[in-house]
């Protein structure tokens, strides 16, 4: 009996409490003890929290801007490569070649392929890429990017694929000058910077001038850019200039390639 | 164990260099970090045990580079034998600054057997000037982390030592 009495009491009494308290707030001092002991954690993990979240919101937005990106770079490539190739043209109209349906043939014959893993020396300058025998690759074969000429097949497994880069100090590129058809060997210095030799003295090559690829050396179709004259030195007692290219290719940034898989039959194409 | 601590060492190493050193701007012209392995080898390892790493890690580093074909593992043999050649002479293994000396003079051995090769198959030069600008940057930056490199691969293999042995003491003991 007393036990049912207390209960109701402390009940009536909660509930006095309570709605006494609901009229007015106000704390004591154990509220704020456990406010400031809890708070830093709370504020830790929601911080944590918001901060992972940012991340995650902005690793979505980035990746769209980076496909936007990709995107609008792929087709500045592409312009860029389009007006390359109507120069291209209409020098070839003069000799009867459509340097257009070659255009049309290499991307039907090249595979794409990522570079996966670049030089350990500094002397040689290669990079390993994701395709290899299994995809039709076979060494010799020549590898192109939008931008231009950036090396050739010198090893193939299964999977994979060693290429030299025209930068390479063993490379070797038949070239001519865009605008004077002055021919010379594009060859690598294991720089940045590429050096065209054997142009002889009485041709004209100008600093600025385009360097393509003249497909006489059977490893690069005809036409492909190779870079832009930098510099040109000329000796008295040289027969020939000392041309200095800057390829169009940046090597130091090169993610993905194309290799163009049959160069008789593109060569063909581009010849019609 | 050690062979497991080596095996490891070679990939993380070599995938350093390939994949992840050339996307760093600032390690441009850094050295080969195999060097101070290599070194690491020849001051800690048997002959027994070290032998066919050395020949392993230049195989692979010629595989992959487009240097001539054994141009590493001849740098990496004539690194590892001048090491032991130096253990025979000097007390090296706990002292950093022979250590260090050790590995930058490593790199400027490989740099020296690559641009011997170099001149042999073609002479430039330019590749004079630029030789000199390279290895002088290689070898400051080996002097600056090669002891790093060192303490790191001794520390990691005391490391999994003493864990490997403890492993070992417990098994021992439950039977």
């Amino acid at each position: 009996m007393v036990l049912i009495v207390g209960v109701f009491l402390l009940i009536a009494v909660n509930i006095i409490v309570l709605s006494v308290n609901s009229r007015s707030y106000s704390t004591f001092g154990l509220e704020r003890v456990a406010i400031s002991f809890i708070s830093p954690f709370q504020e830790l993990v929601t911080r944590t929290i918001r901060f992972t979240q940012d991340i995650w919101y902005h690793y979505f937005a980035l990746v769209t801007i980076a496909k936007k990106n990709d995107i609008l770079r792929s087709q500045l490539n592409r312009a860029s490569e389009k007006s390359n190739l109507w120069q291209e043209t209409d020098l070839a109209n003069v000799r009867l070649r459509n340097l257009l349906n070659f255009q049309k043939s290499i991307t039907e014959l090249a595979v794409a392929a990522e570079v996966i893993g670049k030089d350990p020396s500094a002397w040689f300058k290669t990079v390993i890429i994701d395709k290899g025998k299994a995809d039709g690759l076979t060494k010799g074969l020549p590898v192109v990017m939008p931008q231009g000429i950036a090396g050739q097949v010198i090893e193939v497994a299964n999977h994979y694929s060693k290429v030299m880069l025209i930068v390479d100090r063993n490379s070797a590129v038949d070239a001519l000058a865009q605008r004077t058809r002055a021919r010379g060997v594009v060859k690598g210095e294991s720089t940045d910077q590429l050096r065209l030799t054997y142009v002889l003295r009485k041709k004209d090559v100008r600093v600025g001038d385009i360097v393509v690829s003249s497909g006489l050396d059977g490893i690069y179709p005809k036409g492909l850019r190779i870079g832009m004259v930098s510099e040109v030195i000329e000796h008295e007692a040289d027969i020939f200039h000392e041309v200095f290219i800057t390829p169009f290719v940046d090597f130091e940034k090169l993610e993905e390639v194309l290799v163009v898989l049959d160069v008789e039959k593109h060569s063909l194409v581009s010849r019609k | 164990m050690s062979y497991f601590f080596n095996i490891c060492a070679c990939l993380f190493l070599v995938i350093l260099q390939t994949t992840v050193m050339p996307y760093l701007p600032l390690l441009d012209s850094f050295y080969d970090p195999l060097i101070p392995f290599i070194v690491f080898l020849g001051l800690s390892r048997p002959v027994r045990e070290s032998l066919p790493f050395v020949f392993f890690l230049g195989f692979i580093m010629d595989n992959l580079s487009g240097t001539p074909f054994g141009l590493y593992i001849t740098a990496y043999f004539w690194l590892f034998v001048g090491v032991k050649g130096i253990t025979k002479l000097l007390q090296v293994r706990n002292r950093l600054f022979i250590t260090t000396l050790i590995v930058a003079a490593g790199v400027l051995i490989e740099n020296l057997i690559f641009l011997g090769t170099l001149t042999i198959l073609g002479p430039d030069q330019q590749l004079a000037g630029d030789a000199a600008k390279t290895v002088t940057i290689q070898v400051l930056w080996a002097i600056w982390t090669g002891p790093i490199f060192m303490v790191v691969l001794r520390d990691v293999q005391n490391r999994l030592d003493d864990g490997f042995r403890a492993i070992y003491a417990r098994k021992g003991d439950v039977s």
